[in-house]
């Protein structure tokens, strides 16, 4: 595989792995009845 | 053998590090609360703020929440009358208090009637309060401990203490806590009437004013009846039972009546004195 | 090829069994649903025992009974120490031999599957084990009823008004505990080959059914204690049994100890294998006991990964109950335990995890991922002593006029839960990653997209570490109270998706992958002193938390409903705690070894 490939399944995986956790943190605490906004900040 | 003794020595060894470890930290008894016997008769207003404070920290088990950590309004950074002003004018407050004092004692033993905002049950939205009534298990103040911790609370930020100092002794807690040494003895009975009362005759036999079937009629025991039979009949009731009647009446009441008591009540049946 | 009627029952009865099973914990989970009416079990109870309207009519006035110091018989020795040691023995040797079969049924069925006789060999010498331990937990059990009995008279009497019945299912299940137990254990040679052992499968399974039953069934008195249900406010009886037993610690109890359970026994056998490797002559031998200490460890530390949670849940439903205990637990006169938890849960972690580092160099070629385990050792003590750092100082006065207080301006910040979090998980992460690297060392990995998901692993072990720090910190300090404690969610379930991942993802990577070879018995000795490092740890953290759960009613012996006013109904200074706990490590210890000489009498070599 050359460079670029490398640099892009890396890219790609760290896009997944935030956009993951980041619905986590949305969903997980807006199951426990605490919403957060799009920015992680409470909703209320 | 050598290999027993090395094991052996290194688990004994690292069981002596988590020895040593709590060994070393602060060590500190918590003493099960014991009922505090109450000298009304001696008390001022500042010896009931101080009893209050105690409490607060004490008994009372406030400050486990009540802190600077977050999880309850901080009662002792906050100047309780303006905060209570506060809370009972919010659009939120539901509760019946319509003075600071009352304020004060329905939120000690009716917690659910408002909660402060940020202070609920997790996920409940602020309807639900994570406090225990402190007048219930396992707190279980009393109206005194209750009204000094009221004062306290008042007198901490000198404001007017409108609590009144207490001249009762408490009512028995529905509780019914064992408190050693704190049970006053009961009063001596002043009149035979009082005694009728107090050893609860008329339970079972007909007296004074009640009538009952179980036992048989004392309205005129002292025809039946000498003295030392009347006697002999509270003090021994099994020697001799009435005909027709079942032998189930208290066999201590000499334990239980002074001298003075019995024969007030021998002399008031025998007809002497009436 | 068509099978044959022998062979098609004898498959089927691991089935039956499990259906038998599920069927009795869906009863358990969903009995309450029942509890107006009365339950289907009430039909399994002969009618005489079933006759409780009478009973209830009389016991429904009946308070619980409230004794006056001077009613509590007197030994001459401290009631609560005497109980305290003879009930915390009884919980150590319940909890092994519980335990034993779980993971002995689980090897035993690998070593089924594979048709590598050496798992099954050590099922069988676990066992062996196992069944020495089981008649001192029945000793020390009878003890303990005696002694209870004997010594707090008035609460067991109530204890018994209120469970009535369902007390005699605990000796009903002995029997079928002892029944199973004999037949697995004794009848392993005899039902080893083809259709006979799924039938021997079958007695495991059947086995640990009951042995479950039995711990919930324990689980239900020790947590009606806490968090009664199904009474009044004076103790009498108003609700039906699945009421009272389904309170609201009861199912969180049971995980706890579940999972507990299998970590603590993976230890305790972890701790044979390491004296049977030290004291091993052969070079068989050494390399036989070197592979049962890693099996050994691999249970212990998979099992202990959830436990943070499943007594986070635990303290999690004592706080929803009652905010009172569960300050008093973690933030009142309980607290410091909580700090000799973390020293006890940093020597497991890293006894754990420098086991592991240790194995590496039984793998044949240059030694791979050497260069990860410094760092993960680094973030593991930086962790360690950010969870064992107080939030209050023990300062004398002097110190605190200098400080200004009794917490640190800095240190401060790290004695209170957030920091604690953030703590723990990344050390549960970094020891899953220990593991990770230990598995993959003596593959030769063979799949396509090796890169993408060794990229992707990578992603997701960073992207979690930041998630738990950012929750941690930003909730944890700068969000009020109730989106601080929601926010360790976020924290498990990120150190949940890391375990997750990395099994599915090296599962899925690891297919025909090559192997390098590894020499068993090529470990050094000092990593056998971590093997015993574990149990000795894992007991003294048992009796401690023990000591939590028990003193967290404070003077209560039912909380806020039957007072103790015994002698010894305060709660005792930690050094004096600390120093039972001790007691009873050592007096386990001792009997434990005596244990494992009494199995290796019978030279009968399993093999």
């Amino acid at each position: 595989m050359n460079k670029d490939n490398a640099m892009l399944v890396w890219v790609a995986a760290f896009l997944l792995s935030m956009v993951f956790f980041y619905a986590l943190d949305l969903g997980v605490m807006g199951a426990q009845g605490l919403p957060l906004n799009f920015d992680l900040t409470p909703a209320q | 053998m050598a290999t027993l003794l090395k094991v052996l020595g290194f688990s004994l060894a690292l069981t002596l590090v988590f020895t040593l470890v709590s060994n070393t930290l602060p060590q500190v008894e918590g003493e099960a609360p014991v009922e505090q016997e109450i000298e009304l008769g001696d008390l001022t207003m500042d010896g009931f703020v101080a009893m209050g404070e105690t409490l607060f920290s004490g008994k009372g088990t406030c400050t486990l929440c009540h802190n600077e950590l977050g999880r309850a309004p901080d009662i002792l950074a906050l100047d309780m009358i303006e905060t209570s002003r506060e809370r009972m004018a919010d659009a939120r407050y539901q509760g019946e208090a319509r003075d600071l004092e009352s304020y004060l004692r329905e939120s000690m033993v009716s917690p659910e009637a408002y909660v402060v905002q940020g202070f609920g049950k997790k996920g409940s939205k602020d309807t639900e309060s994570p406090m225990p009534a402190v007048d219930k298990a396992p707190i279980q103040l009393n109206p005194i401990q209750i009204d000094a911790i009221i004062a306290f609370m008042q007198a901490k930020d000198g404001n007017t203490v409108t609590v009144a100092l207490p001249t009762d002794a408490p009512p028995d807690e529905t509780a019914g806590e064992i408190s050693p040494g704190a049970d006053a003895a009961p009063a001596i009975a002043q009149s035979p009437e009082e005694a009728i009362a107090k050893y609860g005759c008329a339970a079972c036999h007909t007296v004074l004013e009640t009538e009952s079937p179980v036992g048989p009629s004392l309205v005129d025991v002292g025809e039946r009846l000498s003295v030392s039979e009347i006697r002999e009949s509270i003090l021994d009731p099994g020697m001799v039972i009435a005909e027709g009647f079942p032998p189930i009446m208290p066999m201590d009441f000499g334990d239980r009546m002074t001298a003075g008591e019995l024969e007030m009540m021998v002399r008031y049946f025998s007809g002497d004195g009436r | 090829m068509p099978r044959s009627g022998v062979e098609v029952r004898s498959r089927a009865m691991p089935f039956i069994a499990v259906m038998v099973f599920l069927s009795w914990a869906g009863l358990s989970i969903l009995g309450p649903q029942f509890a107006a009416s009365p339950s289907p079990l009430d039909a399994l109870i002969p009618p005489v025992m079933a006759d409780t309207s009478t009973q209830a009519a009389t016991e429904n006035l009946t308070p619980a009974p409230r004794p006056g110091p001077s009613d509590y018989p007197d030994m001459g020795v401290s009631s609560r120490s005497l109980v305290w040691v003879v009930a915390q023995m009884h919980l150590f040797f319940a909890a092994f031999v519980l335990a034993v079969p779980l993971f002995v049924l689980v090897i035993e069925w690998i070593g089924f599957r594979s048709g590598d006789n050496r798992y099954d060999d050590m099922a069988h010498e676990f066992m062996k084990i196992s069944m020495s331990a089981y008649s001192i937990t029945a000793l020390f059990g009878g003890t303990l009823a005696f002694a209870l009995f004997l010594l707090y008279p008035h609460f067991m009497g109530y204890l018994m008004r209120v469970f009535d019945s369902q007390v005699l299912v605990y000796p009903i299940l002995f029997f079928l505990e002892s029944i199973f137990l004999y037949l697995y254990y004794y009848s392993w040679n005899r039902l080893s080959r083809g259709n006979a052992k799924w039938l021997h499968l079958t007695l495991g399974l059947v086995l640990n059914g009951v042995g479950t039953t039995l711990l919930v069934v324990a689980n239900a008195w020790a947590s009606f204690m806490m968090a009664p249900t199904g009474v009044d406010e004076s103790g009498a009886v108003t609700g039906s049994i699945w009421e009272i037993i389904r309170g609201p610690l009861w199912n969180p109890l049971n995980l706890h100890r579940f999972i507990a359970n299998i970590a603590f026994g993976g230890a305790v056998v972890g701790a044979y294998a390491a004296y049977k490797f030290l004291s091993a002559q052969s070079a068989a031998d050494k390399a036989h006991y070197d592979w049962m200490g890693y099996t050994s460890n691999f249970i212990a530390i998979l099992a202990f990964l959830p436990l943070p949670f499943a007594g986070y849940w635990l303290m999690a439903e004592i706080y929803a109950y009652s905010q009172q205990m569960g300050i008093t637990a973690m933030g009142g006169i309980l607290a410091w335990l909580f700090v000799v938890q973390a020293v006890l849960i940093g020597t497991i972690l890293m006894a754990g995890n420098y086991y592991l580092w240790s194995g590496m160099s039984r793998i044949e070629g240059p030694p791979r991922y050497r260069g990860f385990t410094k760092y993960i050792a680094f973030v593991l003590v930086v962790c360690f002593l950010i969870w064992v750092t107080p939030h209050t100082l023990i300062l004398t006065s002097g110190e605190m006029a200098a400080l200004g207080g009794s917490h640190h301006k800095f240190l401060g910040p790290l004695g209170i839960m957030p920091a604690k979090n953030i703590a723990v998980n990344l050390m549960l992460v970094f020891t899953f990653l220990s593991f990770q690297l230990y598995r993959r060392a003596d593959k030769v990995i063979t799949v396509s997209w090796e890169n993408r998901g060794n990229a992707l692993m990578s992603a997701i072990y960073i992207i979690a570490v930041i998630n738990i720090i950012f929750a941690g910190v930003y909730y944890g300090y700068f969000t009020n109270t109730v989106y601080k404690v929601g926010s360790s969610v976020i924290q498990v379930m990120s150190t949940l998706t890391v375990i997750v991942s990395g099994i599915v993802i090296d599962t899925l990577m690891f297919k025909n992958a090559g192997t390098l070879k590894a020499r068993w018995g090529m470990v050094s000795d000092r990593s056998q002193y971590a093997l015993f490092a574990l149990p000795v740890a894992f007991t003294w953290l048992m009796a401690l938390m023990g000591y939590v759960r028990s003193n967290v009613r404070t003077h209560w012996h039912v909380y806020s409903i039957m007072k103790d006013n015994s002698p010894d109904n305060f709660i005792p200074a930690i050094g004096h705690a600390g120093n039972m706990m001790t007691m009873v490590t050592v007096m386990f210890i001792l009997m434990v070894l005596f244990i494992f000489w009494i199995s290796s009498l019978d030279k009968s070599r399993i093999r």
